[in-house]
């Protein structure tokens, strides 16, 4: 906590002027300095070899987009993450080859995930990416699909012999994971700019209480609701407002009337399964071995409990006006349906044996509104944030 | 279970006595002693092994071993521990059996299982922990020393 005494009192004496935002005590102020600072630096990722390569990076960008990678030639990883939608498509759930059961997640800061997927049924991004170019509900890729594509623009061909030392070859037992490295390689890059929030957080670590004023009353207010009675920060921790592992907040996991999506339990069967977890021999990381370094630490120590059943990864709460609806099965359109779920709570969804943090918070609509205000302030208020351009490779030339 | 950290002045280190005293004949000496010293200097536990538990006889000496900040657990990121058993006799030859830890107001555990890894000289190294929300937690341990199961426990604020 930098912010001094002196320039705390200054602060809550213009603030008590103004609409009655709420005066933070100095744990509070702690608590909000922790959801920072925006954007956070970024690191390569240890397992993925290709991270940040510039010739990587471009093939990424353009495989993101080529259709030409799916069974019908029709559906690209931006078909689902448009990037004019935060990387989302604004369905309920999903629509590739065949209709899915869960939502799409914006993919915006994705790089700093642990767990990848609504279950996390992955423990890296490429493996992440190389899903659904296999899923036959997806994209229903293949290798010889994949190398075809490759070698048919000199463009691509030679980005991908440059970051991997070779030409594609659809014999190759890498090929696919490489490709998939690449897409990796070019979603780490996509991060979303600071916002009203980060610009508070800032000024209050900065002590300039006239900068902190700016930020709207009912955003202050909504925040102490999400400190405070909320409990929000329990799991929507950090930078990102999410502390990265899994919670049961009593939505729905049916997906048929004799179906149900098992959430967490299915994800770590599936992970456990996959021969690309950071377990498995794909995995780059040089430190794997080291206890306090390594990169699979949360796969190899995974412990399976029955409360994995219907929980869902707790989601990041930046960019939410760009990727509505909500939840893993895109069942909540707006945030002020998400706010009165959270305020209504039903406990008899919760499980009984599970954690005893959500009650009702039976909030007043005014209440409602400052929390949904707060939320909002957590997205860029512009247009949505333009990808950086890929590097250029001098020595492949683009058609 | 109480805990406590051991006061400075009996947890001095020959190498902390070296910087206070700045005496040669202290760096020889500690020099010489160190490669046989090394071993056993551990009980009764220095300031940096950590935490100090006590369970009759048995002490139990726990810190974090992380990249960045040593002495602090952080939240919702994996951390090992380095454990040492002492007891009246210097270093115990008990054994660490199991690490855990659980939010007793949230009824929950850790989401992973961690894993125990002798050291020898009565040192374990514990992987694979994490705690993964802010708010009260409890350590626990158990040691097994003749026949017998030994649990000790420690309350930690995480935020
Ligand atoms: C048919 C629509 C669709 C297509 C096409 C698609 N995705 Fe997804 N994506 C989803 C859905 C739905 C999920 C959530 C999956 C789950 O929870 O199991 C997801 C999850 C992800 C995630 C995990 C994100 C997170 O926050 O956990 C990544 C990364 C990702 N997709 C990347 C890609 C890439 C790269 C491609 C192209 C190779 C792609 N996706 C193609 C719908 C799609
Ligand atoms: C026990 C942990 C926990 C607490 C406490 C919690 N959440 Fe959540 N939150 C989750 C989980 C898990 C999901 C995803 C659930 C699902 O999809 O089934 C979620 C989803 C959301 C979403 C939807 C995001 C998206 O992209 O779909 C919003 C918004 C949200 N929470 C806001 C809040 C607010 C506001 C509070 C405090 C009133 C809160 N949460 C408290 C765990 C929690």
């Amino acid at each position: 906590m930098r912010l001094g005494l002196a320039a705390l009192l200054a602060f809550a004496a213009t603030t008590c002027a103004g609409a009655d935002p709420p005066q933070f005590t100095a744990a509070e102020l702690g608590r909000i300095a922790a959801h920072g600072p925006w954007p956070l630096p970024w690191t390569a990722d240890p397992g993925n070899r290709v991270s940040g390569d510039a010739a990587a990076i471009r093939l990424g960008h353009a495989l993101f987009f080529e259709p030409r990678l799916s069974a019908n030639r029709r559906v690209a990883c931006a078909s689902c993450h448009d990037p004019a939608r935060g990387f989302q498509d604004g369905r309920a759930t999903a629509r590739g080859l065949v209709a899915g059961t869960r939502n799409t997640p914006g993919l915006f800061n994705v790089r700093h995930q642990r767990w990848f997927g609504w279950d996390g049924a992955h423990d890296n991004l490429w493996s992440a990416s190389l899903r659904p170019i296999l899923d036959p509900r997806e994209m229903g890729g293949k290798a010889a699909r994949v190398a075809r594509a490759l070698r048919g623009k000199s463009a691509l061909d030679c980005h991908y012999t440059a970051a991997f030392g070779k030409r594609p070859d659809a014999g190759d037992p890498e090929l696919l994971v490489n490709v998939a490295k690449a897409i990796a390689a070019w979603q780490e890059t996509l991060v979303s700019p600071a916002t009203a929030f980060d610009e508070f957080r800032n000024a209050l670590q900065r002590g300039d209480a006239e900068a902190a004023a700016a930020y709207p009353a009912a955003a202050q207010r909504g925040l102490g609701l999400f400190l405070g009675r909320g409990q929000c920060t329990t799991c929507h921790a950090g930078p990102l407002f999410s502390n990265g592992e899994f919670g049961d907040i009593g939505m729905p996991f049916f997906i048929a009337p004799d179906a149900v999506d098992p959430g967490r339990q299915g994800g770590i069967k599936r992970l456990l399964a996959s021969p690309y977890n950071l377990l498995g021999a794909h995995n780059d990381d040089r430190m794997r071995d080291d206890p306090t370094r390594s990169n699979a630490t949360g796969t190899k120590f995974l412990r399976a409990e029955h409360r994995n059943f219907g929980e869902f990864k707790v989601p990041t709460l930046r960019n939410l006006t760009l990727t509505a609806p909500y939840m893993h099965n895109g069942s909540i359109v707006t945030l002020r349906e998400v706010v009165k779920h959270y305020s209504e709570l039903d406990e008899d969804r919760l499980h009984a044996d599970g954690e005893r943090i959500l009650k009702p918070l039976h909030l007043a609509e005014a209440e409602i509104d400052d929390l949904v205000a707060f939320l909002e302030s957590l997205s860029p208020d512009a247009a949505p944030p333009a990808p950086i351009a890929p590097p250029a490779v001098p020595t492949c030339r683009e058609r | 279970m109480k805990s406590w950290r051991l006061p400075a002045r009996e947890a001095e280190s020959p190498a902390d006595r070296v910087r206070r005293d700045g005496c040669w004949r202290c760096v020889l000496a500690a020099s010489i002693l160190g490669l046989t010293a090394a071993a056993n200097a551990a009980c009764p536990p220095a300031a940096a092994d950590g935490t100090v538990l006590k369970s009759g006889d048995l002490v139990l000496a726990y810190r974090p071993l992380l990249k960045g900040k040593p002495d602090r657990i952080p939240m919702a990121q994996h951390f090992a521990l380095e454990v040492q058993l002492c007891d009246q006799g210097g270093i115990s030859a008990a054994r660490l059996h199991k690490a855990d830890a659980t939010m007793p107001e949230h009824r929950h555990g850790i989401n992973y299982r961690p894993a125990i890894t002798a050291l020898g000289g009565g040192r374990f190294r514990v992987e694979g922990m994490m705690l993964h929300m802010a708010g009260h937690w409890r350590l626990s341990f158990e040691v097994q020393a003749g026949g017998q199961t030994i649990p000790l426990a420690h309350d930690v604020q995480i935020d």
